[in-house]
């Protein structure tokens, strides 16, 4: 007992330190949406670097093992039409290991200049990542809830292309999206494998107080998702394919940190019954200025 | 003597700090429908409060804390800037300038939007007072 209480007291400070690094962050675009899969229009701003982390949990059915997949977000506006994307991401499972389960280098360009009806966003992504994955940022194919073990899934890597045709709307204070995937694993020789995400928010005020306040209606972003795969080049369509349906809510703490949650519902026998999803996200602004001045450029 | 010295450093660093030579982007320009638009809002002047934490939010990055401009961004106190419309205003800050930098703020609610133009104003008033 006493030997317990040492490790407790002594893995108390670095916990304690790990939780502040990742609470350390610095500002969220005020009224980013509060998505977890689906992408809307808006880019992040030039310079800008936001830090996140986000987390996946999912909840099992009878016969599976309740999992823990959390995943860091780095994500930096190159110019105001382009914004490139890093991940990193783990995945734990109850009863089994930890494993560190790859990364993400995403990219998304604004084609047009102007706002429109209907505005396109097109997504790059290169996954580098191996079977353990279980962040679930987004939903494609067939579903395959696998038993295996983490560590024999983590031995299998897969290479992986992505692209996403991005299509949102600002109608009045609503924001509404429609995400279209398609995704290539370059490991196996297997087809092409689809799938969508929708989504529809909007702030809870139009107006913003004058006050300094955390909790006014204005800071929080609410809506819903609908997301799944849509089968392979094999066989298009739902046959065996995971969907989900999600309420979002976002929080803007602070002027550039904000909160989300959403829990997710399965809608078919072979989706995770709940996902239920969190995230904190920080915005350092004006970063590539900062950096550039730390290296003597002029910015 | 040190108090008036001290004053005309400040007020040298202010004017300094201003980008002046602003140079308008002449191929952004507001449709003519846009730039006619009314702010719905210019009757309600006690809004600004909340223009100021938008613009401290989404705004002083670039244009800094007073509208100054920093960088490339516009010093919005200049007649330049606010000689143009409310409708014009809000046109730029919803569309943006991607080519030159300034991001599109269409995430906003369209009333937030026109209470950062109500907030503009304002800055048009501190000209003056200079």
């Amino acid at each position: 007992m006493p030997l317990i209480s040492v490790r407790v007291r002594d893995l108390a400070p670095r916990l304690l330190a790990v939780a502040l690094f990742l609470g350390s962050g610095v500002l969220v675009h005020s009224q980013e949406a509060p998505y977890f899969v689906t992408y809307d229009h808006h880019l992040e701003e030039p310079g800008n670097l936001e830090i996140a982390t986000w987390s996946t949990i999912g909840v099992p059915r009878d016969g599976q093992k309740l999992f823990f997949a959390p995943f860091s977000e780095f994500e930096y506006g190159v110019t105001a039409r382009w914004t490139a994307e890093l991940y990193l991401e783990g995945q734990a499972t109850s009863g089994d290991g930890a494993v560190f389960t790859g990364w993400r280098l995403e990219n998304r360009f604004k084609p047009l200049k102007r706002e429109h009806r209907i505005n396109p966003i097109l997504y790059f992504e290169y996954e580098n990542i191996n079977e353990a994955t279980k962040i679930l940022k987004e939903v494609v194919g067939n579903a395959e809830i696998s038993g295996e073990r983490n560590a024999d899934l983590a031995r299998v890597h897969a290479h992986e292309l992505e692209a996403k045709l991005i299509l949102s709307s600002n109608f009045h204070d609503w924001n509404v999206s429609e995400n279209f995937i398609v995704e290539k694993n370059l490991s196996k020789s297997e087809g092409f494998e689809f799938g969508y995400a929708l989504g529809v928010s909007r702030p809870l005020s139009k107006l913003a107080s004058g006050e300094e306040c955390r909790f006014c209606r204005e800071n929080f972003n609410v809506g819903a998702e609908l997301y799944g795969g849509l089968g392979t080049t094999n066989g298009f369509g739902f046959h065996e394919t995971a969907h989900y349906l999600a309420p979002v809510v976002s929080w803007q703490v602070s002027d550039n940190s904000s909160i989300h949650f959403s829990p997710s519902f399965g809608l078919t026998d072979v989706s995770y019954p709940i996902l239920l999803r969190f995230g904190y996200a920080y915005e350092i602004r004006g970063f590539g200025s900062k950096v550039a001045r730390w290296f003597g450029g002029k910015q | 003597m040190r108090w008036s010295l001290l004053a005309a450093l400040c007020a040298s660093t202010f004017v300094l700090s201003q980008n002046v030579n602003y140079q308008q982007d002449a191929k952004w320009k507001a449709p003519e429908d846009a730039a006619a638009k009314a702010n719905p809002l210019a009757n309600k002047p006690q809004l600004a409060g909340g223009g100021r934490k938008l613009f401290r939010r989404n705004c002083v990055e670039c244009h800094g804390d007073s509208g100054q401009g920093l960088k490339k961004a516009a010093d919005l106190q200049l007649p330049i800037v606010q000689a143009q419309s409310d409708g014009t205003l809000y046109w730029k800050i919803t569309n943006g300038n991607p080519d030159h930098g300034m991001p599109s703020f269409s995430g906003l609610p369209e009333l937030q939007r026109w209470q950062i133009v109500l907030y503009l104003r304002t800055l048009r008033n501190s000209e003056t007072a200079k």
